[in-house]
């Protein structure tokens, strides 16, 4: 093969220039040969001549027409490379376009709210810059949209229902309070049980912190709702009796400003996960001191601890989790063992408009300062000081001297065990009925009085007796069992949705089913 | 005794609250408490100094006049038993002062048990 090429020419020299040399050059030497022999052997010489000439000519158009067809596809083959070449260009310029400009601008999209159907069809369709992208990519690009959709789905239903299963616990963490409050009240006389009680509702009270971090770090507000504004004074108390450490709290010099219903709860939460890092990162012996001055802004509570000062690397750590909570954290990002307290604090702080700050502390220790904004504060009188003092401290009067009536307190309600129900007392109810005080006939020598017991019969033949009426009973009917096909149509009612209980079961289902399922 | 119980107040306070009573009693370790009755009578002597917690602050102005133990509880809302921790803390400080209720007789008579327990009978 020729490496070298010959300059395409634009037409092909024809066939008989070519031929020509090698033409002349074998007829001029057949004809020396044929001058150069005898006389006899001439024409046999000059027949080989012909022959030679005849042969040589074939030869070389043959040669000649071989290399012009290598050439004309050596021409094609260089213009299929070169057309393929522009191919991949293009393939390759459009996948860094997909990769850079569209893969982006479609997830963003998508982050937006938008279906995957909706984002291909703005991006790719309508965009002419866009439009020539083959089926293959538009594919792609659908499918990887699809699954990230999917991917953010999930993860938001895992986030919904952690949230939904610590919206459970407060709940109960919540109803436990109350009737904690309740039974610290009926107990009041009693300190040891009443001793036992707070123990019992400090536990309570952490519980519903935990369960009060995973709502807020799943994007969620806090549940608890509190009526009216609270004194800040009261929220810091509040705060302080989320924690495990809160005697080693010290409440100095607090503004005297109320907060507004709606921003107490995550006002206490924020504080209690502050003063929690305070607790647990100093000494068991040293104080944390709370102070809330008033600021520019609003209010800037100050929680300082004595423990060791943060390192220049923790503080950038803590302060990089305020921001980076800030932006928005997930459940995922936080990792095994999760530091759930800057994170909340952070998350709190981007919801409701407060700054956090750590900052090193007079006393050694880190001081952090929660600014909370006006908007978030009533300089309105709060219902009461503290517990219970102002308004209902002492007795009420009307005009006219007269004491108000307070609504009673309600009667306690028990509420009914969930488990099996106890089985009747064996002792048949026909004794218990005529049961009556016992009549005191005799004395003991010393004075005290001796009971005998009116019940005689002996209780193999009080058992005896409960037989027979048993049958007796049911003859009258009404509280023995149902007839067969009478459990099915209540059923049938229940399930129909026409009795009342079952319309509460209805409004419950999914934790009715959970609890089948325990 | 249950009905009693029953028809004391409601906690007005709990309901738009969020403190629990261990902060006020400081601690749910038993606390000391001195031997305070129901009836035993509190009169302060002396003013509450600025950094008392709202609850003593209270204590101290309702005691002006001498209260028993049992009305200071219901008009601060405050079990009987955080009450007793708050005045433990006063009486240490030496800001209010206990008075002994009326001393009962030591051992009621036989008579008064007797008819007691037919009158409960009869109920």
């Amino acid at each position: 093969m020729v490496s070298v090429e010959p300059p395409p020419t634009g037409r092909e020299v024809p066939y008989v220039r070519v031929l020509l040399l090698p033409a002349v050059l074998m007829a001029a030497v057949a004809a020396a040969a044929a001058a150069l022999v005898d006389e006899e052997a001439r024409p046999a010489v000059a027949v080989c001549g012909a022959v030679c000439l005849l042969l040589v000519l074939a030869v070389a158009a043959q040669a000649v027409r071989g290399f012009r067809t290598a050439r004309r596809l050596r021409a094609r083959h260089a213009h299929q490379i070169a057309f393929l070449k522009r191919r991949t260009d293009a393939h390759e310029e459009q996948s860094v376009r997909l990769g850079r400009d569209l893969l982006p601008e479609a997830l963003l999209r998508l982050g937006r709210g938008e279906s995957p159907a909706e984002v291909v069809g703005a991006l790719v369709d309508a965009d002419p810059v866009h439009r020539d992208l083959p089926m293959a990519g538009r594919a792609l690009l659908r499918d990887v949209l699809e699954i990230v959709d999917n991917e953010r789905a999930m993860r938001e239903s895992a986030q919904l229902a952690f949230v939904n299963i610590a919206r459970r616990v407060q709940a109960i963490v919540h109803r436990q309070a109350a009737e904690l409050r309740e039974m610290e009240e009926d107990h009041g006389r009693n300190p040891e049980v009443f001793d036992d009680l707070l123990r019992i509702d400090h536990g309570t009270a952490l519980i519903g912190r935990l369960a009060d971090s995973v709502t807020v770090l799943g994007g969620a507000r806090p549940g608890r709702q509190w009526p009216g504004p609270v004194p800040l004074f009261s929220v810091l108390r509040g705060a302080m009796s989320r924690i495990l450490d809160y005697q080693r709290v010290d409440l100095h010099s607090l503004v005297d400003v109320a907060v507004l219903g709606t921003s107490v709860e995550p006002l206490i939460h924020a504080c209690a996960e502050l003063l929690d890092n305070a607790t647990r990162y100093s000494p068991p012996q040293t104080r944390v001191h709370v102070t809330a001055v008033e600021v520019q802004t609003g209010v800037a509570v100050e929680i300082e601890d004595g423990g060791v000062s943060l390192s220049e690397e923790a503080r950038a750590r803590a302060e990089r989790m305020l921001a980076q909570a800030q932006v928005g954290i997930d459940l995922n990002d936080l990792g095994e063992t999760p530091r759930l307290g800057m994170a909340v604090v952070g998350r709190l702080a981007q919801m409701y408009g407060m700054q956090v700050s750590l900052r090193q502390s007079a006393y050694g220790g880190v001081r952090a300062v929660l600014v909370v904004p006006r908007e978030m504060l009533t300089t309105a009188p709060a219902p009461a000081l503290a517990h219970g003092i102002g308004a209902a401290a002492v007795p009420r009067v009307n005009e006219e001297g007269r004491l108000i009536e307070e609504p009673a307190r309600p009667a306690k309600r028990h509420r009914q065990p969930t488990g099996p129900i106890a089985s009747p007392p064996l002792v048949p109810a026909v004794v218990a009925e005529s049961f009556d005080p016992p009549q005191i006939e005799e004395w003991t020598p010393n004075g005290l009085p001796q009971r005998r017991s009116r019940v005689r019969s002996s209780y193999t033949r009080r058992l005896a007796e409960r037989a027979q009426a048993a049958p007796a009973r049911e003859a009258r009917g009404g509280d023995g069992e149902p007839e067969p096909g009478l459990w099915i149509e209540a059923f049938m009612t229940g399930a129909s949705g026409s009795d009342e209980t079952s319309a509460e079961g209805r409004r419950h289902p999914a934790s009715e089913e959970e609890g089948n399922h325990q | 005794m249950t009905g009693a119980r029953r028809e004391r107040r409601a906690p007005t306070g709990s309901a738009a609250n969020p403190e629990r009573l261990y902060v006020l009693t400081g601690g749910t370790e038993a606390a000391e408490r001195a031997a305070l009755d129901l009836v035993t009578l509190i009169v302060a002597r002396g003013e509450a100094p600025p950094t008392a917690p709202p609850e003593q602050a209270a204590l101290l102005r309702m005691c002006a006049t001498p209260l028993s133990v049992a009305e200071l509880s219901a008009y601060l809302n405050l079990p009987f038993s955080v009450v007793t921790v708050l005045l433990t803390e006063l009486l240490a400080a030496r800001l209010v002062e206990a008075r002994a209720p009326v001393v009962r007789s030591a051992l009621p008579d036989r008579t008064l048990l007797e008819a007691v327990m037919h009158g409960l009978q009869q109920l």
